[in-house]
Parts: C-alpha cells; sequence; structure tokens
C-alpha cells in the first residue's frame, strides 16, 4: 500500500471493531482489511491522495480516558486521514450515508445523466456509487453546465468535459506515474477542466491509462468509444506481448472478436498500468488480411493461366496438403535449410520449433534474433563471465538506492521498466543516471542525463567503471579526460554521474537495443562488470516479445534449451539471410517473422527471399513475405491459444486461450508437432501442458504445467551464472 | 467492427510547440529577475507565480499561449502544469487581451450602497462596453470585480495597482482623461510593480 509510512502498528477500532493496522495507514485501505468499503472517487492506491472529491467521508472519534467516544464535530476524509492510536471510525451511520448522498448529489449537479449513451455505463464507479449510496431522485431543476463533448484530446483518448467531476486522477497520473504532465486542470470552479495545454494534441506514451482511472466517462478511449456496451463484453485474463515486460491485462472480447485491453493487477510486473503500445496494439486481432486457411503456390503457372487465374497465384489448401509439400523440402537437408523466427510465438511453440529443426531437419540454422550483433554463444555474458544477465526482477527496481538506465530510450523498449525506475524516483528517492545517445523520457527525473556521441557506448561504460572500480585491471587508460575525448561527455559531469551512483544499492538497467550499437555488445560486457566489481545488480532486458523464451529454450544456432553448447553450431540470423541470398539454401521458414520489418538491410532480405527455392512463410497476418513464399501457413494469436511466455524479467507467465482463433489457423506448437510426426514416426504431444512438461525436465527453472506460480504473478526462472569470473574484461578493454 | 468511429481528424491534432520551435521574448532584465527569483525558492516550481508575473509584463499585459510556454520552458515545468497556474488566478490576463488600462469597478456591498453602480453604469455608457470587454481603440478594460477590500474608500475602481476612491462621475471622467493622457500601461506597470515586490532590494533594475 502506497500510503503506509511506518512499520509501528497502532489500534484503532472500525464499527466497533478493534483492529490493528500499520501506524499511518490511510483510513480507507484500513476499513479494507475488514472487507468494509468506503466509496471513493479520487482516491487511487498507487497515487498520493488528495481528498477532492469528498465521496469517503467518515466519522471519526477518539477514546476519551473515561472510555467513552468523543467524536469529531465534522465528517473527515478517509482518503486523507492516517489511522492513530485509538482512532474510532465509523462508516456506517446516519450521518455519514447523509453525507454521502450529499456529496454524490452535488457530483450529479453537473454530471449529466446520460448514461444510456456513455461509454461508462455498466463500469462507472460514479454510477455504482450513486446506486448504492446516492439520493433516487434529483432535486436539481436548472439548467446543466453545457461543454464541449467528445472532443479528441489525442488519437486514442476523448475528453467529455460535461460529464467530469473534477477527482484529478488523470492529472496526478500524468504527474506521478507516467512523469509527461500533459494534463492539468485549467480554470476554475464550475468551469475547472482536465485538459492538455491549450488543449492540444495529449502527447504520452502511457496515456491509454488515464482512461481506465477516470471514474466516469469523461476521459474515453478512441477506440473503443461506442463499440459495445461492458455487459456484452467477455473478459478474460491475458499477457500483452507487444513488447517484452509481458504485462498482464484483460482481453476483452465480444463474439470471439477482439474488442479492447485493459491492465490486470500483477503486482510482480505491471501493477496495474499498460503502455499505448500495448493498450491500443492489439487490433491487428481483427485484421482482415488475418491469414485463415494454408496457401500453397500453383506450381505450373501455364496450367493456372489456361484456368483463367493469375499466374504464380496460391491456392487454398487443406492443412495435410500443406504439410505434404513442405515434409519432403525439410527432411534431413542438414545445412541446406534455415529456420528464423518471430518474438509472438510461445514457449511451447520455440521448444518444439528448435526440436523440429535439429531432429527431423538435422539443421542448426536457427535464429530467433534480429539485432545487429548477433553474439555468438561464447561471447555472451552467462557463458563469457559466468555471470547472470538478469539480476533482478521488474519489482526489485524500486528497492535500488542508485540507477543507471543505459543506452536506447527506455519508454520506448520497455516501458513498464521505464515506469518502475520512475516509482523508485518518485517513490522512493532514487538517484537515476541516464546514458543515452539521444535525449530520452529519463531526462526529466534524471538526475544527470549523460549524452554520448553514438558508436562510444562501450568508451563510457568504461569511464564509469574507471571511476567506479579503479582497481580493475585494463581500465586505467579510461580516465574522465579520455572519455571526454572519446564520447563527449565532459569529464566533470562523468565524476557527478560516478557519485550519484556510488552505493551499494546501484542497479544497471539496459537492454538488447544495446545490441543493435556498434560498441553495443563490448558496453554490455563492461556494465556486467561494473556490476560485479561494485557490489550492485545489472539486467540486460529483452526488448521483443517472447524473445527471452526463445533464447531460453535454445531457438539459436549454438545453444539447446537449457543453455549447453551446439555441437557444430548452424548459421545465425544474418548468416541464413545471406546464405539464403547466395543460393545455398534449398529450403528457409520464417516462422511469425517478417524479415522485411526486422532486418535493417532490406536489400538483402529481397535477395535472400527472392534466391531460395522454397520459402515456408507462418504468419497470423498477411506480411511483405508472403509474396515469395512457396507455402503459407496460418499461425493462431498469442491470446487464441494455450501457453506459457517468458518476459524480459525472464518470469515464465501462462496465457489461456481466451477467442477461437480465425479459419483454419493453427498454434504454432501444433503446426511443429504434426510436422514432426510426419517426419518421424514418434509418440506425439497432444497439449502445451504437456510440452511444458517436457521443456521443465530439459531446461532447469521453468515450471512444470501444475507448478501453483503459473496460476498467480508468474514463475521467475532463476538464475543462470553463479561463478562470475571477469577475467577476460580486461582484454575487452584493450579493444574498446 | 472494422472501421473506428472516430470524431475530427485525430491524427492531425495541433502539437504542443517543441522546445527549440518556441519564440522566446524574455528580456535580458527578465532573464536576470527570474534567474534571481529561482533562487528565492525550494524549487523551481513554486517560481511559477513571479514567473507568469514577470511573462506578463514582457508579453505587453495578456498571458499568451506562448508567454506561459515560455515561463514552462524556463522553469523546466510542463506547460499544461503552468497554464493551469495561470487559468487559475484572475489578476492573470488569460482569458482575453486586456486594453492599455484595466479599469475594475468594485461592487460588493459597501460600494454598491455607496453608489458603485451609477459609476458603472456611467462607465459602460461612456466607454460603450460591457464588462470583460475592450474599447476598439485598445485604450481601455472594463472588469466588474468582487469587494477589493477598502470599503473605507467606496466607491472604489482598481486601475493598476492604485486604489481610486471614493469617486464620484466627475471623478470618473477626470480618471479617465488622466488615463488617455499617460503614455504607459497600467496593466504592465502593475505587472511590473509585482514583480519588483517579489525581488529583494540588490536584485531589482539589475543591468
Amino acid at each position: 500500500m502506497a500510503a503506509v509510512i511506518g512499520t509501528d502498528l497502532v489500534t484503532i477500532t472500525i464499527n466497533d471493531v478493534d483492529i490493528q493496522v500499520p501506524k499511518g495507514e490511510l483510513i480507507v485501505e484500513s476499513v479494507k482489511r475488514l472487507g468494509l468499503e468506503i466509496p471513493i472517487f479520487c482516491y487511487h492506491p498507487r497515487m498520493k491522495p488528495v481528498g477532492m472529491c469528498r465521496m469517503c467521508l467518515v466519522e471519526v472519534g477518539f477514546k476519551q480516558p473515561d472510555g467513552s467516544v468523543r467524536k469529531m464535530p465534522k465528517p473527515q476524509a478517509g482518503c486523507t486521514l492516517p489511522a492513530s492510536d485509538g482512532m474510532v471510525v465509523f462508516t456506517d451511520t446516519e450521518m455519514v450515508h447523509k453525507d454521502r448522498k450529499g456529496v454524490l448529489e452535488f457530483l450529479l449537479i453537473n454530471h449529466p445523466l446520460d448514461c444510456p449513451i456513455c461509454d461508462r455505463g455498466g463500469e462507472c464507479p460514479l454510477q455504482n456509487n450513486t446506486v448504492f449510496y446516492g439520493p433516487s431522485t434529483s432535486r436539481y431543476i436548472e439548467i446543466k453546465r453545457h461543454l464541449p463533448k467528445a472532443f479528441p484530446l489525442s488519437k486514442y483518448v476523448t475528453l467529455d468535459l460535461e460529464r467530469c467531476i473534477q477527482c484529478g486522477r488523470c492529472v496526478r497520473f500524468t504527474e506521478e506515474i507516467s512523469g509527461d504532465s500533459q494534463l492539468a486542470f485549467r480554470f476554475r470552479g464550475a468551469q475547472m477542466q482536465p485538459s492538455t495545454f491549450q488543449l492540444l494534441d495529449f502527447e504520452s506514451k502511457f496515456s491509454g491509462n488515464v482512461i481506465e482511472i477516470c471514474p466516469v466517462g469523461a476521459l474515453t478511449s478512441a477506440k473503443y468509444r461506442f463499440r459495445a456496451r461492458p455487459w456484452d463484453l467477455e473478459t478474460k485474463p491475458s499477457i500483452c506481448l507487444e513488447c517484452s515486460n509481458g504485462c498482464n491485462v484483460w482481453f476483452d472480447h465480444r463474439a470471439s472478436k477482439f474488442v479492447r485491453i485493459n491492465g490486470r493487477t500483477n503486482e510482480a510486473v505491471n501493477e496495474e498500468w499498460t503502455c499505448d503500445q500495448g493498450k491500443f496494439g492489439h487490433d491487428w486481432y481483427n485484421d482482415p488480411r488475418r491469414l485463415i486457411q494454408p496457401l500453397i503456390r500453383a506450381e505450373a503457372p501455364e496450367l493456372t493461366e489456361s484456368a483463367g487465374e493469375a499466374p504464380q497465384a496460391f491456392r487454398p489448401a487443406r492443412w495435410a496438403d500443406a504439410y505434404d509439400v513442405i515434409a519432403p523440402r525439410f527432411q534431413s537437408q542438414g545445412s541446406r535449410v534455415g529456420v528464423l523466427a518471430g518474438s509472438k510465438i510461445s514457449n511451447e511453440g520455440y521448444f518444439l520449433l528448435q526440436k523440429l529443426v535439429r531432429e527431423q531437419m538435422k539443421s542448426n540454422n536457427l535464429d530467433h534474433r534480429w539485432t545487429n550483433h548477433l553474439t555468438p554463444r561464447e561471447a555472451r555474458l552467462e557463458h563469457k563471465f559466468g555471470v547472470n544477465p538478469r539480476q533482478f526482477e521488474i519489482a526489485e527496481i524500486e528497492s535500488f538506492s542508485s540507477i543507471l538506465v543505459f543506452g536506447g530510450s527506455l519508454a520506448d523498449d520497455l516501458p513498464i521498466v521505464f515506469l518502475r525506475v520512475r516509482k523508485a524516483w518518485f517513490q522512493n528517492g532514487c538517484k537515476v543516471v541516464v546514458a543515452s545517445s539521444q535525449a530520452t523520457d529519463v531526462d526529466s527525473f534524471a538526475h544527470l542525463s549523460l549524452i554520448y556521441r553514438p558508436g562510444s557506448e562501450a568508451a563510457l561504460a568504461a569511464g564509469l567503471l574507471h571511476l567506479l572500480a579503479p582497481q580493475t585491471p585494463g581500465v586505467a587508460r579510461w580516465t574522465p579526460e579520455a572519455i571526454q575525448e572519446a564520447t563527449g561527455v565532459p569529464a566533470a559531469k562523468l565524476r557527478e554521474a560516478a557519485e550519484a551512483l556510488r552505493s551499494p544499492g546501484m542497479g544497471i538497467v539496459t537492454s538488447h537495443e544495446m545490441l543493435n550499437k556498434p560498441k553495443g555488445p563490448d558496453a554490455l560486457e563492461v556494465l556486467a562488470g561494473l556490476a560485479h566489481q561494485v557490489g550492485g545488480r545489472f539486467s540486460v532486458f529483452s526488448c521483443a516479445g517472447n524473445d527471452q523464451g526463445a533464447a531460453d529454450l535454445g531457438v539459436l544456432p549454438d545453444t539447446v534449451p537449457g543453455g549447453a553448447r551446439v555441437e557444430s553450431p548452424g548459421l545465425d540470423t544474418r548468416a541464413i539471410l545471406g546464405a539464403a541470398a547466395e543460393g545455398q539454401l534449398d529450403a528457409l521458414w520464417l516462422a511469425g517473422c517478417n524479415p522485411f520489418e526486422l532486418w535493417p538491410d532490406r536489400d538483402l532480405v529481397t535477395r535472400a527471399l527472392e534466391n531460395v527455392p522454397f520459402l515456408v512463410v507462418q504468419d497470423s497476418l498477411e506480411t511483405e513475405a508472403m509474396a515469395y513464399a512457396s507455402v503459407v501457413l496460418p499461425m493462431e494469436a498469442p491470446a487464441e491459444q494455450d501457453g506459457t511466455y517468458t518476459n524480459c524479467e525472464g518470469r515464465v507467465q501462462r496465457l489461456r486461450k481466451v477467442i477461437e482463433a480465425p479459419g483454419d489457423a493453427k498454434e504454432a506448437w501444433r503446426t511443429y508437432q504434426e510436422l514432426s510426426l510426419r517426419l518421424h514416426p514418434q509418440a506425439p504431444l497432444f497439449n502445451p501442458s504437456e510440452v511444458l512438461g517436457e521443456i521443465s525436465a530439459q531446461v532447469p527453472g521453468y515450471p512444470g504445467p501444475n507448478h501453483e506460480g503459473l496460476l498467480g504473478e508468474g514463475v521467475v526462472v532463476p538464475e543462470l551464472g553463479s561463478n562470475p569470473d571477469f577475467s577476460g574484461l580486461e582484454s575487452t578493454l584493450g579493444r574498446l | 467492427m472494422s472501421e473506428l468511429l472516430q470524431i475530427g481528424a485525430v491524427n492531425e491534432r495541433p502539437k504542443p510547440p517543441r522546445a527549440e520551435d518556441l519564440n522566446l521574448r524574455f528580456s535580458d532584465r527578465a532573464v536576470a529577475e527570474l534567474e534571481a527569483l529561482k533562487t528565492h525558492y525550494p524549487n523551481w516550481k513554486a517560481c511559477i507565480l513571479p514567473g507568469l508575473w514577470i511573462a506578463q509584463r514582457e508579453y505587453g499585459g495578456f498571458l499568451s499561449g506562448e508567454a506561459i510556454a515560455e515561463v514552462a520552458h524556463r522553469l523546466q515545468r510542463s506547460y499544461a502544469e503552468v497554464e493551469g497556474v495561470a487559468t487559475f488566478y484572475s489578476m492573470y490576463n488569460t482569458a482575453h487581451v486586456p486594453g492599455k488600462h484595466k479599469i475594475e469597478v468594485c461592487t460588493c456591498l459597501t460600494c454598491q450602497v455607496c453608489g458603485a453602480y451609477p459609476l458603472w453604469e456611467h462607465l459602460k455608457a461612456k466607454l460603450g462596453i460591457g464588462h470583460g470587454e475592450t474599447t476598439a481603440d485598445g485604450m481601455f478594460t472594463l472588469e466588474e470585480v468582487e469587494c477589493l477590500n477598502a470599503c473605507d474608500r467606496a466607491p472604489l475602481i482598481q486601475v493598476g495597482d492604485q486604489y481610486i476612491g471614493p469617486l464620484d462621475t466627475a471623478g470618473v471622467d477626470r480618471l479617465l482623461d488622466e488615463l488617455r493622457g499617460r503614455s504607459d500601461s497600467t496593466v504592465v506597470q502593475m505587472a511590473d510593480v509585482v514583480v519588483q515586490v517579489h525581488l529583494r532590494e540588490p536584485e531589482r533594475n539589475p543591468t
């Protein structure tokens, strides 16, 4: 609870029940311990209380020496009242009920009674509180306030000023949580309105949350407006895979069609927030370009031409036919085939994919990485230094006393990690130092921003290592002056940053985005060494969907599930594309990925797809790569299948099937299983749980299908490296 | 559920100005004053009110969006926050551009008893404008205000930082003539006085 200040316990009495609560806990929270409820509008457990709406009025008194209770003459706001010893709280007296009725009558004076056409109707705190605590009729016969309706604040958020009850939740969200301070109250009194500067565009990466926390229909989603009523929607828990944070969300759907995403509480991951990327990024579920059946390219153009069709057209096929075409092309082809994977496949899918490739295709040409640097196994941190590349969970960020955010733009790469870093600063006063080659959103609250010249990230990391751990061999030449020369960061600023970071509770937050930087892998090595030397902790988070799962489950040319070495490593992404372009591959399988979007070298991708004789495109949506495909396999989207996903911190979370997949689309894992069976008769795995069972047997730390953690906040795969040895760091420092 | 119902071209919403696009108009003197004021407070957020007074002076008596953006930029606060502060207080001119002189007529109880409304009607007739309006030549803005806390001098009129009263219609005519003869704007002059009040003696009139 955000409001708890100390751990001392005090005894208070709520409705004649004595209860011990932490000293200073807000009364509105304390009553929840007894299962009671105080109606609220402006209070939000994750934000500072302001006591603006007066809905939470309670009667409060204090025990007198003679045992009687002396009540305060006026009711008190429960959301701003900290518990103290001997406090007596009444939430159910006639006076409280009268107060609540009065407050609601006041709020409803200006609030239009347009619930039947309001998006919020059915899930509206004002509606609910009025039904439970409010007057049944209105005595107000005057003309209500009239203000603009349906004003588009941004392409996502629509503002209806008439409905606003001026609780300030949205304003406080942008100030306290997202930090962009895009909303503020303009004007005053009855004219007071939450809005952006001069009603200009609401530019925020987290604007969707204000829609969810608005207790009335004042802020509504432009994408959801008038699309459904809440009681017509079915909702199921889901996980967002638009980035690697693995946010828990509610997936609202109607007649098996996606309708909207709302945040779902998981204290360990996203608390209850979502980013706009995720909240408004699921429209593709309803895209008319969804693939609904396997397609096989007509082999003989002259035949199809005579039949009056376009040459080289696809013909719809049954799955069995598609497998028949695919199987001989891939069976035991060894190094003549390649497989590239995207980031939205479940762990089960990745596991069976690598199994299919290694056992049936006899190949190791398999990769899921699309970064510029495709670090080979022996150069990866866990194998080179024996150090775990993910040393803390997202929630642990709050406990750091100083944080170094290194490289990339955190709010874009890992939006929810960004919110945690900001929370660490906002609530705990953690000092944040950000190092990036450009201005980022972290700058707004950072103690210091180190803007380095692009390409000099490794030198900057070495400079910090020099100042914080001068005993490290090989770091002597990276003096602040040398760093100023190399990176453009002033020496004095670097010294100041090092002083800010110098504390045992230091955390280093960085991401796989570093692997796109020229000297990124070196910088990561130096940063890992820095954390090791100063006793801090270091995490390099993956950035895309289920990338972490793919890495753990061996969708890599040189690593099998569990991290063991492959005898003869295959080709990585760049080499697979290169080999395909040179005509050295006979067949290529694109599993849920579109290289045109993922790989920066478009020319190489075009040549690769043009020159590979047989191309399988397995995806949920039509993509550009389909133009080159020999066979197209429709794949189910994450919310259309059971499966587990591993987020950036290594947390395995289960996603239960929410909606039906369109047409003949098939889960990725089932596709690989069925093809495997055709290539090599074996005992099949019938469902994702069985696959997960097999994963947990092979990959240390992965939970089995019955692990109770999968029912709750997920299971974090424990540390990999436990025996750090940074003797190799000297050579890294030498070659920077 | 194919097409979204959207009102207006929301993808073409005007954007708030970028920091590099701002047309900063504070004079050197104003910048020096703001720098001095920043040292008076524990944080820059607390400096928003005096910062807005400087802007009101520098922008000729009216706090336009540009003026607010400049204050926000100089104090590293968000535009919305500073605009929220500016629009809350009635002495910041954010609603409409005031004339050279703002005539504020108190019509609360004491002034009313002592004859504020005849003055008010006289002013309206003479200037041809009503509450919150400005004469066509941009000389006068007329406002009816709540109690000015000077009942001993009722009926009372405030112009700039001056309280003038008790007044009769002849006195009002003399006042208007006098104001017409002034070359400077009392609106700007009042903003300057408020800024000077905030500053310490050595910080005033920095060179």
